[in-house]
């Protein structure tokens, strides 16, 4: 076993390590990510990019393994899910009179008809959370793609969360479900709008500012509000009613919803190129 | 070269934490392999090369971070330096000790991280599901400790004259 001697020297040398970590985070709330500090990470994203890229094509049969083994459980409740999702989509079709009317429609999802011309960059989800305190996501288009901060992020089902950095190639994305996002919303049944806020991975979204007047339905549809100077346009759908509870004498109710899109399942999103001026 | 090996493990340990286990979640949380280096460094050589190991492994895994740039950093910091201290005053250590001190430290470490955080403006860190992810992270991180002390322990040891005289 190794033989400590005891100086001065390593209580010097923590306070060295203290003081320039404090003059860091200083740095970083002060000049956010434009200044000095998001230079270096948006250029450390832009140097670990094919580093990432090649490791992880190199050793994915090995990681897909070990990502099975962990989520066996949730793979084979997945599994029953699409077959049960695919029998029931089966006996839709053969039902279907209308087979043209059906793939019009299903051309309209895949056009994300709710964006209507807004141009989009599609982009690949290369790494989910990488803090267990920020839900997030890193997708592999960045600047050079006209990926800029804040601009919206949306699956085909409708809306994932928005872009808080940038770098040359690659991009993170903030999701609904992070307890800083903050949406706003309009519900489709009364036009009431409010805000939506992220209160964790496995937690529907709070609706606030709801009046308890206003009436809704369990299951109804809640798309963004696209007030004026919101960061999201209007009407691309954030999630359905989950719970309603009502508490007299309150002039607001309490409302959770869950998001449409699976956000622990994401693959490909496209990057809409709105900013709230437009 | 005893720096250069140091980086070389910090670098391996970013690429495995971004590569791999970002991706493997247990109860929404992920393993922290980069909380463990300064676990590992404290353990195999001290108060001050912990406190330096946690310093470098922290700058590195905040570039990779959403949160503020230096947290990790001085979090790492003093956890390496005080599982350094501790591991100084112990006179024999069983091998169980090491897997022990990281799960302990490991849940510290998260605790310490969120409590900063949270003294810099992120008060969102410090909730409920605060004690999962530290459970998580701690089980993973004593699972993970014997062999990655081994590869901390190889990458301090000092070679060349040097060693022999301060041996």
């Amino acid at each position: 076993m190794a033989v400590y001697r005891r100086t001065s020297r390593p209580r010097f040398t923590l306070l060295l390590l203290i003081l320039t970590s404090v003059t860091l985070l200083t740095l970083s709330q002060r000049g956010s990510t434009s200044g000095v500090i998001g230079a270096v990470r948006s250029g450390a994203r832009d140097i670990f990019a094919p580093v990432q890229r090649v490791v992880t094509s190199a050793t994915r049969p090995v990681g897909d393994f070990f990502a099975g083994a962990v989520h066996y459980g949730d793979l084979k409740k997945e599994n029953g899910r699409l077959r049960q999702q695919l029998n029931e989509e089966q006996g839709k079709v053969l039902q279907a009179t209308d087979a043209e009317r059906e793939r019009k429609a299903l051309l309209d999802q895949q056009n994300l008809a709710y964006l209507g011309d807004i141009p989009t960059v599609s982009a690949r989800v290369v790494d989910a959370s990488a803090s267990n305190f920020q839900q997030t996501i890193e997708i592999d288009q960045g600047r050079s793609s006209g990926v800029a901060k804040d601009m919206p992020v949306v699956s085909g089902a409708g809306l994932v969360g928005r872009v808080i950095e940038v770098s040359r190639t690659r991009a993170v994305v903030l999701l609904i479900t992070d307890p800083t996002s903050a949406v706003g919303v309009r519900l489709t049944g009364s036009g009431d709008v409010g805000v939506g806020s992220g209160e964790g991975q496995r937690n529907p979204l709070s609706v606030d500012l709801i009046a308890s007047a206003t009436v809704v339905k369990k299951g109804e549809t809640v798309v963004t509000s696209g007030l004026q100077q919101s960061v999201f346009p209007p009407s691309i759908p954030v999630g359905k009613v989950r719970t309603i509870k009502k508490v007299p004498s309150a002039l607001l109710q309490d409302i959770t919803i869950d998001p449409v899109v699976d956000l622990k399942r994401l693959t490909f999103v496209k990057v809409v190129q709105w900013s709230p001026s437009k | 070269m005893t720096r250069a090996k140091v980086g070389a493990v910090v670098l391996v340990a970013i690429i495995v934490q971004r590569v791999f286990l970002d991706g493997v979640h247990l109860g929404g949380s992920h393993l922290d392999l980069m909380l463990l280096l300064p676990i590992a460094a404290g353990v195999a050589a001290g108060s001050e090369t912990g406190a330096v190991v946690g310093f470098v492994a922290g700058a590195v895994a905040d570039l990779f971070l959403p949160t503020p740039f230096g947290l990790s950093a001085l979090t790492f910091s003093l956890l390496g330096f005080a599982v350094g201290s501790v591991q100084e005053g112990l006179l024999r250590a069983a091998w169980w000790i090491t897997p022990v001190t990281a799960f302990v430290s490991s849940a510290v470490g998260v605790v310490l991280f969120a409590l900063i955080g949270a003294v810099v403006g992120q008060a969102h860190f410090v909730r409920p599901a605060l004690l999962g992810i530290a459970f998580v992270v701690a089980l993973g991180n004593a699972a993970l400790a014997l062999p990655v002390v081994r590869v901390v322990t190889w990458a301090l040891a000092r070679s060349g004259p040097a060693a022999a005289y301060a041996r």
